[in-house]
């Protein structure tokens, strides 16, 4: 690596991966030996049924906000407000519906997502131009926004839950989320439309946070902000637009799970920016940004959705659950400081 | 406050063959040092010479070092800090380590705060009484009941000095106490420094300030990349003679010949003015010239340099070959064709945790993608890999963590940055801080080759030598305004000197 023409300074570098990559390695490293062993304990675990309808499916959702997260937090932002956004885009996905009753499905179900995914951006853009063009604080500006969305959603509710979609529109507007399609066109292994649908969100993040001039200005901004915006990057423009692409995740994700249950509830999503943010950081995006990425929210994501698809497979009982799903991630961030404290330390002496 | 066992003129220090490493890296190779009571030994070096290093041995920072170290005439392995005070050896750091939000009285007695009756309670009137004795015995004059964030500087370090001159110190080190300090600040420092000596206090004292060294200093000891180049005393040595030990080859050999002849003029500055920063900032730079900026940190220099590139805000008119640009921003100057390296590299340049690629692309990237704003990893690697070969940034692997380089490299990177973008204009805010000797050599030939091909470049720096033997005019400012300007390459360095302390006619 170091060879030149000239004989270089003495360069004792054997390869050593960078704490993200620690971190992502003990994460899969947990990740493969929790499937070995339920794989092995029971006879549930390891079967598509379980995997593909249930866990992934599940994860999807989470997923695919995760990869809106992931700009955020590459960019050293937070969004607390990604639970009450989906409430607002599920329910506008529900009013859209019912007010295009009457036009052809396909165009009242393309207009109903588009006009959900405009939401969803505008209000991620809101909370990122309250971010970088007033300055408030991330924490405290989607705190806030986390309680004035979800206002939004009761009073467009009126109090609680929408009607239901039309019965014109309900079949195939709920295909969305119970859709299925044959896998090698063999009926026993099918993928669900979530699934799909989170490759297709993950694919499209991993293309513009790694192969565009944005993406390569989301990490210089997480990295060192101040130097980005001396080296002439419009640093408040990258930072407010991760948060609007985070506020079109919550849409995508909301437009998908409302085809669950054909209605919006006010008081949907609750906690589910815990979820996500816990997995964007269990995979090794640190706080502070600046490094890791969407691979390694995606094995975050997995460990988390695994357990939590193990915990009644294994028999834990709801009210120790919490305890094991906050300490999981707990030491996998202990871990990862640990071993940065370690590196550190040596370098010092 | 003398050690009653001490007379001056004793040794009350001996170094022998201090040894350092860190990493692979020998910060100190067999460092001889020693102090006599009531004496002031000058230590002075480049940067990265090892001063700091020695420093912090002494101070009990490393436990780590090889060699010996006796202390009025005992022997004593220093491992913490705590124990290097209890010894009686004081340092006052060139950063304050004062607290703003708290007062005088506060500030002299942190750690040692008498208590009140009630446990846990303070007893305010014992503090004053105490801090005011600290100060008559100093003679400091300074208010109690201050908060020192809103004194000056130059009473913000006496409140530092005053806090680390504990009742039983025998050795003081001073680390770069001048750094930012004008001139008549500098003489009452000195004073104060005379006055400490007289009570056979050993004073160590760190500079890169040459000129200013037969002033004060008894003897000195110049080092360089970690070794004793020699020792004299200051009666027979010439600062010329000093400047050639501690830079280890003649100057001119530094500095290459100047080639260019100034052009049209590119950036006009008129009239800058930011309220109690600087003001009625007027100047000129052309085509092809350096234009030197000289000036003591806290004269106004960087904040002017970041005035003009958009970077603080200021009132005032700036036109850049001949247009005016009205609400200037770092974005919109890159794109007018104006480029800045800010002096805190750490703060305002590394994008940390990034690639170098990414590092030296930052300011190209809307260059290397296409339209929709592709960019894919082999163009900014192939465009990084050139700059590395051009700038020499070692190591050559656009990949590495920027953090992980050596400071000169980081540097190098840096300039490879706004180089890509090839500016007319290039403000360089002390281009060879903290940087080893040869990578200054290269960035002195960069910017002439810069100069030669037609830039224009605003060079600031705080090494005067820099400027004298860059700079085709050299401004000085002093308290936030041009004081005077002076014709280079060649001006006399200490004259330059005297200008921004604000001696002579300056």
């Amino acid at each position: 690596m170091t060879a030149g023409p000239r004989p270089t300074v003495p360069s004792p570098r054997r390869w050593r991966p960078s704490f993200q990559l620690i971190q992502a390695g003990t994460v899969l490293a947990l990740l493969l030996v929790l499937c070995a062993v339920s794989a092995v304990q029971t006879k549930t675990f390891l079967t598509w049924q379980n995997l593909v309808y249930n866990l992934l499916t599940n994860a999807a959702y989470v997923g695919i906000i995760a990869c809106g997260m992931t700009f955020v937090m590459v960019a050293g932002g937070f969004d607390l407000s990604v639970g009450s956004t989906t409430t607002v885009c599920s329910v506008v996905a529900v009013l859209a519906l019912q007010a295009l009753t009457g036009q052809p499905v396909w165009v009242a179900i393309a207009v109903a997502v588009l006009v959900t995914g405009a939401a969803g951006t505008l209000l991620g853009a809101f909370n990122g131009a309250c971010v970088s063009y007033v300055g408030v604080n991330p924490f405290v500006t989607t705190l806030s926004t986390m309680l004035v969305f979800r206002g939004i959603a009761l009073i467009m509710t009126h109090g609680g839950q929408t009607e239901s979609v039309p019965l014109a529109l309900k079949n195939t507007f709920s295909q969305l989320y119970w859709g299925k399609v044959p896998l090698l066109g063999s009926e026993a292994y099918q993928i669900t439309v979530p699934i799909l649908v989170f490759v297709g969100v993950f694919a499209v993040s991993l293309y513009v946070l790694r192969l565009t001039r944005f993406g390569h200005y989301v990490y210089a901004v997480g990295g060192n902000e101040n130097a980005a915006w001396l080296a002439g990057v419009n640093t408040s423009l990258v930072k407010a637009a991760t948060y609007a692409i985070c506020g079109l995740t919550c849409a995508v994700a909301a437009a998908i799970y409302t085809g669950m249950s054909n209605t919006a509830q006010a008081a949907s999503y609750y906690g589910l920016e815990l979820v996500v943010i816990a997995s964007v950081i269990v995979g090794g995006t640190p706080l502070g940004g600046g490094s890791g990425g969407l691979l390694f929210t995606l094995v975050g994501l997995l460990l988390l959705s695994v357990i939590e698809n193990l915990l009644p497979q294994f028999g834990v009982q709801e009210e120790y659950r919490n305890i094991v799903r906050g300490l999981i991630i707990l030491v996998v961030v202990a871990v990862d400081v640990l071993a940065r404290g370690a590196r550190t330390r040596a370098r010092r002496t | 406050m003398t050690g009653a066992e001490t007379q001056p003129g004793d040794a009350i220090l001996r170094m022998e063959a201090i040894v350092k490493a860190f990493q692979s890296v020998r910060a100190l190779d067999r460092v001889d040092f020693d102090l006599r009571a009531g004496e002031i030994h000058a230590l002075v070096g480049e940067n990265g010479a090892g001063k700091s290093t020695l420093m912090n041995v002494l101070a009990g920072r490393f436990a780590d070092y090889g060699g010996r170290i006796a202390l009025f005439g005992r022997e004593v392995r220093l491992t913490n800090p705590r124990q290097a005070l209890a010894l009686g050896i004081g340092v006052i750091y060139q950063e304050l380590s004062v607290l703003g939000n708290l007062t005088v009285a506060e500030n002299l007695l942190l750690g040692h705060e008498p208590a009140g009756r009630l446990p846990g309670t303070l007893d305010r009137r014992a503090l004053a009484a105490r801090a005011k004795a600290i100060l008559d015995e100093l003679e400091f004059d300074l208010p109690l009941e201050t908060k020192v964030a809103s004194l000056s500087h130059a009473r913000q370090c006496l409140v530092e000095i005053a806090h680390a001159i504990r009742k039983d110190v025998r050795l003081l080190v001073f680390d770069e106490p001048t750094a930012s300090l004008g001139g008549d600040d500098v003489g009452r420092l000195f004073e104060v420094i005379r006055r400490l000596k007289a009570r056979g206090i050993g004073i160590v004292y760190i500079s890169h300030r040459l000129a200013e060294l037969p002033l004060i200093a008894d003897r000195v000891t110049v080092l360089r990349d970690g070794r004793v180049v020699g020792t004299r005393g200051i009666a027979d040595c010439k600062v010329s003679a000093l400047s050639h030990m501690m830079l280890g080859r003649e100057l001119t050999e530094m500095f290459p010949p100047k080639r260019n002849t100034p052009g049209e003029v590119i950036l006009k500055v008129r009239g800058l003015t930011r309220p109690g920063v600087f003001r009625d900032v007027s100047f000129d730079l052309r085509e092809g010239e350096i234009l030197g900026i000289a000036g003591l940190v806290g004269s106004g220099r960087t904040e002017i340099a970041r005035a003009v590139f958009g970077a603080d805000r200021a009132a005032g008119r700036c036109e850049c070959l001949g247009r005016p640009m009205r609400r200037r921003s770092p974005g919109r100057c890159m794109a007018r064709g104006i480029g800045m390296i800010q002096e805190n590299r750490k703060r305002d340049g590394n994008i940390t945790d990034s690639s170098v690629a990414l590092n030296v692309g930052i300011s190209v990237l809307d260059r290397l993608s296409n339209a929709a704003g592709f960019l894919g990893p082999a163009r900014l690697r192939q465009s990084a890999a050139r700059m590395i070969d051009r700038m020499d940034i070692r190591p050559r692997d656009p990949a590495r963590l920027i953090q992980t380089l050596s400071g000169g490299n980081q540097q190098k990177a840096i300039l490879g940055r706004w180089l890509c973008r090839d500016p007319k204009v290039l403000i360089l805010d002390e281009p060879t801080q903290g940087i080893d000797i040869g990578t200054k050599a290269q960035i002195y030939r960069l910017v002439m080759d810069l100069a030669a091909a037609g830039k224009g470049i605003i060079l600031i720096s705080s090494e005067l030598f820099e400027i004298a033997n860059l700079a085709d005019r050299i401004l000085v400012v002093r308290e936030g305004r041009i004081v005077r300007e002076m014709p280079g390459p060649g001006t006399d360095v200490d004259a330059l000197f005297t200008a921004c302390i604000g001696g002579g006619n300056g």
